[in-house]
């Protein structure tokens, strides 16, 4: 049985002729698509092309994915494992959190975690110097490293994506005065900083794992009710 | 800059080579091409063009015609002194013996060491550098003569069935010698070579029907290739050549891009890109003939090297890296040499 793939757009165009941009095997056979791949395929890449447009790390954590992702779905979390948040406290707004991000002196960055456990994806919407507007959004997701790797552990994807406002802050008037740098002075920073966090998580992580301690500590359990997270 | 050797000084004094007359364009294989699933893959875009041994031309002739040119220019004594005869092809005259005995006795010379080496590949000349160095330094003598021989093009991818391939667009043959001595005047700074056995048994010739390579049959023996194993030798030179080549720069202190010239085997231009990207050298400082000589083999690293001296493009002081990997990636090596500008 054959399945009507992409009917819709051979109707509307009238004809077979691929889109542009398509490489399927019924228009592009393996010989023509192979040359294509070879080409693409370099020793080295540049920085800008890795990390440019989407800047992603992953690593593996020997920790159980539930007990990761309860851990990383409160957002004080940040407190432990990023390189530079620091000071977290709730606001007046249910489930969005003020805290310091020491790369800009004096900055005050926003946080509301977005978390799925079903899915294990666990999202961290943030800005710097305002909670109205959270357009700098970390995505990320804890998978299962026994369905991945055929080990027990966890596999951590993360993504963030270059949203225009890294390029030029959108809201200058609520930027300290006189503060010389702007977030995304940092973007190509990103990857390795980021990677450096990811051990940080690591690193705390497979210490509670691995010397029977709660992942999540009881600081962070105990005050769970009153922190509103999501 | 240091010498990272207490060991007597050894030097690359020149090399010279030979290219076969019948030169041969890709129009020659197009003629033949049959339908290979292979036929687009870059790993076998053909050269403009390659040069071809004749049917009778041996691995000893094309060795001792490339030792003509150096005795060209530096005499005939200077093969009185060698003292240490290498020599190395992928395709052996016969396979029970390799060149070196008949090398030596058309030469009129009779060395204290004569050892035809096998393994080295397509960076044989690496390795043959170093063993050369290590026997001189060690007492065998002051002078080397070390060649390698390419003929399989003309040979084993002219015949009817294997010249119908993808592969068989891009081999060609030539021959290269190197005359390597005790002295500083052109030393060798450094050499890695770097042994990957689990490779080795990807190395395969197939033949249609199935044969061991003695065996008779009715099927041309060819290079056992797939599309899963082209990858695989395409990711290994991707990883090896620059991983050799950076070990030998950080020893010596010189950074990869201020190397004043590469030279590497040729298999392909994806790869002679992508080494150019990994080490951050121009392709003009990246000195290919890849296309008017296809893959040479083992002869690309002096070939590419000689072509450089004779454009005047290195002079006396420049550091020169040599590089290559073999097979389907079971060894790769890199060699630099501060070129002395010691050719006559």
């Amino acid at each position: 049985m054959t399945l009507p793939a992409l009917e819709d757009i051979a109707a509307h165009r009238g004809g077979a002729d691929p889109i542009p941009g398509l490489t399927r095997i019924e228009t592009s056979p393996r010989e023509k698509a192979t040359p294509v791949i070879m080409e693409m395929i370099h020793a080295v890449y540049p920085h800008d092309e890795v990390f440019g447009e989407f800047c992603t790390v992953n690593e593996f954590i020997d920790c159980p994915p539930d007990e990761l992702f309860d851990y990383l779905s409160d957002t004080r979390c940040l407190e432990e494992w990023t390189y530079s948040l620091r000071g977290f406290t709730p606001t007046d707004e249910q489930g969005l959190w003020l805290a310091y991000d020491r790369l800009g002196s004096e900055t005050e960055i926003y946080t509301r975690t977005v978390a799925n456990r079903e899915a294990r994806t666990v999202d961290y919407h943030c800005a710097w110097d305002q909670g109205r507007h959270l357009w700098m959004i970390y995505l990320m997701r804890v998978v299962d490293a026994q369905l991945v790797f055929d080990k027990p552990g966890s596999v951590v994807l993360w993504t963030n994506c270059h949203h225009p406002f890294y390029d030029n802050n959108p809201y200058p008037e609520t930027a300290p005065p006189d503060r010389p740098v702007w977030v995304g002075d940092f973007w190509d920073m990103f990857g390795p900083g980021h990677l450096l966090e990811l051990k940080n998580l690591k690193a705390i992580a497979e210490y509670r794992h691995h010397n029977g301690l709660p992942v999540t500590p009881d600081w962070m359990r105990g005050s769970a009710n009153l922190t509103g997270r999501s | 800059m240091s010498r990272t050797t207490t060991q007597p000084a050894v030097s690359l004094i020149d090399v010279a080579t030979y290219l076969p007359e019948n030169r041969v364009s890709a129009q020659w294989y197009t003629r033949y091409a049959d339908s290979d699933d292979l036929r687009d893959n870059p790993m076998f875009r053909a050269p403009d063009y390659r040069h071809h041994a004749a049917d009778d031309e041996s691995n000893v002739d094309m060795i001792e015609r490339a030792v003509a040119a150096l005795t060209a220019r530096h005499g005939p004594e200077v093969l009185a002194d060698v003292d240490v005869l290498l020599t190395h092809s992928q395709l052996p005259d016969l396979p029970i013996l390799g060149a070196g005995g008949e090398v030596a006795h058309r030469l009129g010379i009779s060395p204290e060491l004569i050892v035809d080496v096998h393994n080295g590949g397509c960076a044989a000349f690496v390795l043959m550098l170093k063993l050369a160095g290590r026997l001189l330094a060690g007492g065998g003598g002051r002078t080397a003569l070390i060649a390698v021989a390419q003929n399989a093009a003309g040979k084993i991818f002219e015949q009817e069935q294997v010249r119908k391939l993808a592969q068989a667009s891009v081999p060609g043959d030539g021959a290269a010698v190197g005359l390597v001595a005790l002295s500083d005047a052109s030393p060798v700074l450094d050499i890695e070579c770097r042994y990957y056995g689990q490779n080795a048994t990807d190395m395969t010739l197939a033949a249609d029907p199935p044969r061991r390579w003695w065996e008779a049959g009715p099927g041309e023996g060819y290079v056992g290739f797939n599309e899963g194993k082209i990858i695989k030798v395409l990711a290994r030179g991707n990883r090896q050549v620059p991983a050799v080549v950076r070990t030998v720069c950080d020893r010596i202190g010189v950074k990869p891009n201020d190397l004043d010239l590469l030279v590497t085997n040729q298999p392909n231009r994806l790869l002679l890109r992508n080494w150019n990207e990994a080490l951050g050298i121009s392709p003009e400082r990246h000195r290919d003939t890849f296309g008017e000589c296809g893959n040479l083999f083992a002869v690309a690293i002096p070939l590419n090297f000689e072509a450089a001296i004779i454009d005047g493009q290195i002079g006396a002081g420049d550091i020169v890296m040599m590089a290559g990997f073999a097979h389907a990636g079971d060894f790769a090596a890199a060699a630099a040499v501060q070129w002395g500008a010691t050719r006559k």
